[in-house]
């Protein structure tokens, strides 16, 4: 149950980061949510803080359809991750069943996918250039 | 029995409807595959698209007349992709059959369950999930229990819907007639992916008690027989024992905890398990309306699978049937070497041995052994966690190839046994009690099961009466094809 509980802990981890002086911007789709109700909870990774509990940045979008979109501004060019989860109940927590598995939809950028933990930074990770990004994720 | 039973059956009368009456001299003589024993027939793949409905034929006695029905089984049946076999018997996609019995016919239907796993493997014409004995493909992602579902163990009916079921992940609803799988079953939200244990237990009055198992931690589903989860509790067991099947009364749940420990559940699963006979036999007893009233019971130790069923003396004595061993098995070379077609007689430690457990209300629980080796114990529905007398379970193990050969009836208040030997021509699978129509009594039902007929290579459904098991069955129905073994039925 270790890596279920940090997959957990990471996932529900969208704490803002102090901005980072540049001029890049990066624009964030989710597309395929299932139930209209709720909160997309979304974190924004570098590297350095992919395995960690801070982001870098990130957004609480309010879900209406089946899709949302978030912007980031003032973004230094280079790899990034994203790490999100659907709150459903709109709870402000990612709930798991009593074996501490998701109960709610969770998705990472690249629509990458775990093998007995969350989606490695190698699989999630792109880059976003100077002249901006757009990059979608599509959630199952 | 009489001279007429045994001679269809050493003949193999009715196997024209195979076309191969004449091949069916001695066992081991006719091959299902080049170079692999005739018994490997019962570890072939199932058709990628199952079996459409089939009438069977019946090639032998009357069908009677109160059966009707519909006998559901499932059992790995996805072994081999191309010259890669799979690395355990637990771990070939679940294949999930429907006999339907009326007006004295029967058809066999069977359809895969089509899981993630299922998909990916079949889509891409290799084995790719991890499991019970496979590490698995690195490709292939795994974010919950259920991306590793074979849903291939047994099966459950509750209010209409078909479940197919495995031990550590969701039950998987199909379509009770047309096999059509629906998807992964939530009992509610909050217990999205929890495992759902492939041997609930269901009271005479429909309610359904089940586990789900996750190391220490055990859950607790109570279900209405309406289909609607009653309650879901948590209870600890101390540690991570293999649990794949456990037993009740009408008030208590009695958790059998096994030294046969696995602290790490990593892929392949089985590599995992340590033999710690320290501990003993434990066996957690929770009331079944509060949880949190426990107390545990201590036995020496034994490895088991599959229990009958418990009940409780005035006194509060529980006594319960099960199939004990002195030491592990199949996890530990069984089960990997048979879909190989490679198979050598167990050692008696080895043995399977029908026994009851007598958990008195203080002391050290006692073993009373039966003697009889045997599997896949079997009781009377209408008597589920009620004083009882039967026990049916396939025994008489062969000395050529894996399995068992005869179906018995053991009664265990005149401690005699009723068996009838198919002789070594016929692999004989789980038989279920089906109450006869106007009965009351256990030995007043139907046993049907299946076997797997050598001679004619062709899978058969076979009717006994409980009362009259040495006489042989009363009908048998042929399909004109063969299915893979399985593992457990249930009537509907």
């Amino acid at each position: 149950m270790t890596r279920t509980s940090h997959l957990i802990a990471v996932l529900s981890a969208c704490i803002i980061a102090a901005p980072i002086a540049s001029a890049s911007e990066l624009t964030v789709t989710v597309e395929g949510i299932a139930k209209q109700q709720g909160s997309i909870m979304l974190g924004l990774f570098d590297e350095a803080t992919y395995n960690g509990d801070g982001a870098v940045n990130g957004a609480n979008l309010t879900v209406e359809g089946t899709s949302v979109s978030v912007t980031f501004e003032g973004l230094e060019p280079g790899e990034y991750a994203v790490r999100l989860y659907h709150d459903v109940n709109d709870d402000g927590e990612m709930n798991s069943n009593p074996f501490g598995m998701p109960t709610e939809p969770y998705a990472f950028s690249n629509n990458a996918q775990g093998r007995f933990g969350p989606a490695k930074w190698e699989d999630a990770k792109f880059s976003v250039e100077a002249d901006g990004t757009a990059h979608t994720i599509t959630m199952n | 029995m009489d001279l007429s039973r045994r001679h269809f059956l050493e003949a193999g009368f009715g196997v024209g409807v195979a076309g191969s009456l004449g091949a069916c001299a001695s066992p081991g003589a006719m091959l299902g595959a080049p170079g692999m024993p005739d018994w490997h027939l019962g570890y072939k793949n199932a058709p990628p698209a199952g079996f459409d409905p089939s009438p069977m034929t019946l090639a032998f006695g009357a069908v009677p007349a109160d059966l009707k029905g519909s006998f559901y089984r499932n059992g790995p049946a996805q072994m081999q992709y191309g010259d890669q076999y799979a690395s355990h018997w637990f771990d070939g996609d679940g294949l999930i059959h429907r006999i339907a019995i009326e007006d004295g016919q029967a058809v066999h239907q069977a359809r895969f369950a089509e899981t993630k796993k299922r998909r990916e493997e079949q889509a891409a014409g290799k084995f790719l999930s991890p499991g019970f004995g496979t590490l698995g493909d690195e490709s292939y992602s795994v974010e919950d229990p259920d991306d590793v579902n074979a849903a291939n163990t047994s099966v459950l009916v509750v209010n209409g819907e078909l479940l197919a079921l495995w031990e550590a992940g969701s039950a998987f609803a199909m379509d009770a007639e047309t096999l059509e799988t629906r998807g992964a079953k939530t009992w509610r939200d909050d217990l999205k992916g929890m495992p759902f244990l492939a041997h609930p237990k269901v009271e005479p009055d429909g309610r359904v008690w089940n586990l789900a198992v996750g190391g220490d931690r055990v859950g607790i589903y109570r279900i209405a027989k309406t289909g609607e989860l009653e309650d879901f509790g948590m209870v600890n067991i101390g540690r991570a024992a293999y649990i794949h099947d456990w037993t009740m009364t009408d008030r208590h749940l009695i958790i059998l905890v096994q030294p046969w420990v696995n602290e790490n559940l990593r892929p392949p699963v089985v590599a995992g398990f340590e033999w710690q006979p320290q501990h003993g036999l434990q066996m957690l007893i929770v009331d079944k309306d509060d949880f949190t009233n426990q107390r545990w019971a201590q036995a020496p130790a034994r490895m088991f699978f599959h229990t009958g069923s418990a009940w409780e003396e005035s006194d509060g004595t529980i006594k319960f049937d099960v199939v004990l061993y002195r030491e592990p098995v199949l996890g530990v070379g069984g089960g990997a070497a048979e879909i190989r077609g490679d198979w050598t007689e167990p050692g008696a430690n080895e043995n399977g041995i029908l026994t009851q457990i007598v958990i008195p209300t203080q002391g050290d629980a006692k073993l009373i052994e039966t003697g009889i080796n045997g599997e896949f114990p079997q009781v009377d529905p209408r008597y589920r966690g009620q004083r009882r007398r039967l026990t049916a379970l396939c025994t008489a193990p062969s000395r050529l190839r894996p399995g068992q050969t005869a179906l018995t009836v053991h009664d265990w208040e005149s401690g005699q046994s009723d068996t009838f030997n198919f002789g070594e021509s016929r692999m004989v699978e789980e038989f279920l009690f089906v109450p006869k129509s106007g009965g009351s009594t256990e030995a007043e039902s139907w046993l049907i099961g299946t076997v797997l007929n050598l001679n004619s290579k062709v899978s058969e459904v076979c009717v006994f009466d409980a009362a009259r098991v040495s006489d042989g069955p009363v009908c048998i129905w042929q399909a004109a094809y063969s299915w893979p073994l399985g593992f457990h039925g249930t009537w509907a």
